[in-house]
């Protein structure tokens, strides 16, 4: 038995091989660094060995203020992401079923999905004009009905929205895809049938689209809630400014402030770990819960 | 017929709706095309909407292609693009090549430890503290090494290779062709589409990415053109400027500069763009309910 097992891998030995780029640059780009985090439990110095200090910076964290306002931040803004946006890709994909074939429809998709493949640079580049005080089209309607125009990316009290309203715009479109093609796959047979009953377009949405989704549904909710602790930093870095940092901070930027910029390696590393930790229980607990329920999973 | 008119009317107002959807992602960035391409002196007036030039002036195009750093950034933004692209297929390919081979000893560990990899990521600090340590700071292949591999399109590939009929591997065998010949020679022709997707996804990522070559790209020479934009447009550094030589600051528009910028950026997922549309979503594009 075992001399099989080891002639089979020898028998094997070319794909081993082709399996190696791929298991070096783990290794090296992702094993490491992750061991690395071990920093977190040490004092970090420039010269010399670093100096274990144990729990040391987790206690620092968990007595910090800000760290509490960044942990609301992060969680205020993944709500937004994944509780209020969820209904908008369903909504548009029952929508764009209800368009059927033709120019309009295929050219409303064309034009959604695009937002998906820009970068947040370039995304954020077309909202700050967009929402441009002097000259975007946004203030420029504001106006039109008698109202004041404002920068709204300063605004403590609207930065959350335009980062709600800015991802909307990028995902929608293509969210929605999942939905389109769980509709793409109800046979034809049962709308005939529900039609043949006298039922309205309403009611075939109702009774007959919407259960067809429901699966598709429930899989896309639970896996974002996966996502929880990360809410987007390559968004939030473009659109943050001095003035709203105290809404928009969140574990990611706080990660990259504290450490990258400010120097604080230990401090900074012992708060991406706890995000870290928290996301992977996170990820692994909707993973199977999903997988459960719907038998569909995050990999 | 009353019935009749009632449905008609939902229908303009959903066609309504989903005209002003579109409208909405698409006004901002005609826009600014419209504005980059302006006489610079009508730039100050023109409205939100207004997806017309006022004047036509390529002056800010003409502009930017003067400075020798948008040259070097879009050269490196190339340079990565296309060689990490290379670096993303091959890897990817014969990984998923390997692990939906029959019989792998190991597959289910080689599985779960890629799991792992795609669950907990390294964090920001520990990477940078990486590529110094292997002397790749400040070196475009620090870039073309980050994310060589995506875990789940790795998997996305692994599920089409597994589709892939064993009786045409079983006549390749026959004629004594090895893993590499099969792997090149029937599942790279077969398995066009979805390896042409993969890439498509990697190229996409690759070359929007501009967090990590913000920190691990730090000399002017070795910047790409999003950290460029970035500077630019969201942080309103002008000193990039500078290396416009002997202008007249007041005879340009800085916002059709920056839209100029924007577009520039957006040129090359333009044009793959029409690929991503054919491979991946050409189902859903052209399906609806036949009638």
């Amino acid at each position: 038995m075992k001399k099989s097992l080891r002639k089979q891998i020898i028998r094997d030995r070319v794909l081993y091989l082709m399996l190696l780029p791929t298991f070096l640059y783990f290794l090296i780009f992702h094993v490491w660094p992750i061991f690395e985090m071990r920093l977190a439990f040490y004092d970090y110095r420039i010269i010399g060995d670093n100096i274990f200090v144990g729990w040391k910076h987790f206690k620092t964290l968990f007595s910090t203020p800000a760290f509490y306002t960044i942990i609301k931040n992060t969680l205020i803004i993944s709500f937004m992401k994944i509780v209020l946006f969820f209904p908008f890709p369903v909504m548009f994909a029952l929508a764009l079923n209800e368009l059927r074939s033709g120019v309009f429809r295929k050219g409303v998709q064309i034009i959604s999905y695009l937002p998906h493949f820009l970068s947040w640079v370039v995304i954020a580049g077309i909202w700050y004009e967009f929402l441009s005080p002097s000259s975007g089209l946004v203030m420029d309607i504001v106006s039109a009905f008698g109202g004041e125009r404002t920068n709204l990316l300063t605004n403590k009290n609207s930065i959350l929205w335009v980062l709600f309203a800015s991802s909307t715009w990028r995902s929608m479109g293509w969210d929605s895809i999942v939905y389109l093609s769980a509709i793409l796959g109800i046979e034809t047979s049962l709308y005939e049938a529900a039609r043949m009953d006298g039922a309205s377009r309403l009611q075939i949405i109702w009774y007959l689209i919407l259960p067809a989704l429901a699966g598709s549904m429930v899989t896309v909710l639970i896996l974002n809630v996966g996502f929880v602790m990360s809410a987007g930093y390559d968004q939030i870095l473009n659109f943050s400014n001095d003035a709203v940092l105290s809404r928009v901070d969140i574990l990611d930027t706080y990660v990259y402030r504290i450490g990258l910029l400010q120097g604080q390696y230990s401090f900074a590393t012992a708060a991406n770990l706890f995000k870290g930790a928290i996301g992977t229980i996170m990820i692994l607990l909707t993973h199977f819960t999903s997988k459960k329920l719907t038998g569909h999973g995050a990999w | 017929m009353k019935k009749f008119k009632k449905i008609s009317i939902g229908m303009i107002l959903l066609r309504a709706v989903m005209l002003l959807v579109a409208l909405t992602m698409l006004i901002p960035i005609l826009n600014l095309l419209a504005k980059s391409i302006s006489n610079p002196a009508n730039v100050p007036s023109m409205k939100g909407y207004q997806i017309w030039p006022s004047g036509f002036d390529l002056i800010h195009y003409q502009l930017i292609f003067r400075n020798q750093v948008v040259w070097t950034a879009l050269k490196n933004s190339l340079f990565v693009t296309i060689v990490g692209v290379i670096f993303n297929i091959l890897f990817t390919t014969s990984a998923a090549y390997a692990l939906t081979r029959p019989n792998l000893v190991g597959k289910r560990a080689i599985m779960v430890f890629l799991i792992i990899m795609m669950i907990f990521e390294p964090g920001i600090i520990q990477e940078y503290f990486v590529m110094k340590d292997i002397h790749l700071l400040d070196n475009l292949w620090s870039m073309v090494f980050y994310r060589t591999v995506s875990v789940y399109n790795l998997i996305l590939l692994m599920r089409f290779f597994s589709e892939t009929p064993e009786a045409l591997l079983e006549a390749a065998k026959i004629d004594g062709a090895g893993h590499v010949r099969i792997l090149f020679e029937i599942f790279l022709p077969i398995n066009k589409a979805p390896i042409l997707t993969v890439g498509m996804f990697y190229a996409v990522y690759r070359w929007n990415e501009f967090f990590h070559s913000s920190i691990f790209l730090s000399s002017r020479g070795n910047t790409v053109l999003q950290v460029f934009l970035r500077q630019f447009v969201v942080e309103g550094d002008t000193t990039a400027l500078s290396a416009l030589g002997t202008i007249d600051l007041s005879s340009i528009s800085i916002t059709s500069l920056r839209a100029a910028t924007i577009i520039i950026t957006m040129v090359p997922i333009l044009l793959l763009y029409p690929l991503i549309l054919k491979y991946y979503t050409g189902d859903v594009l052209s399906g609806g309910v036949k009638e």
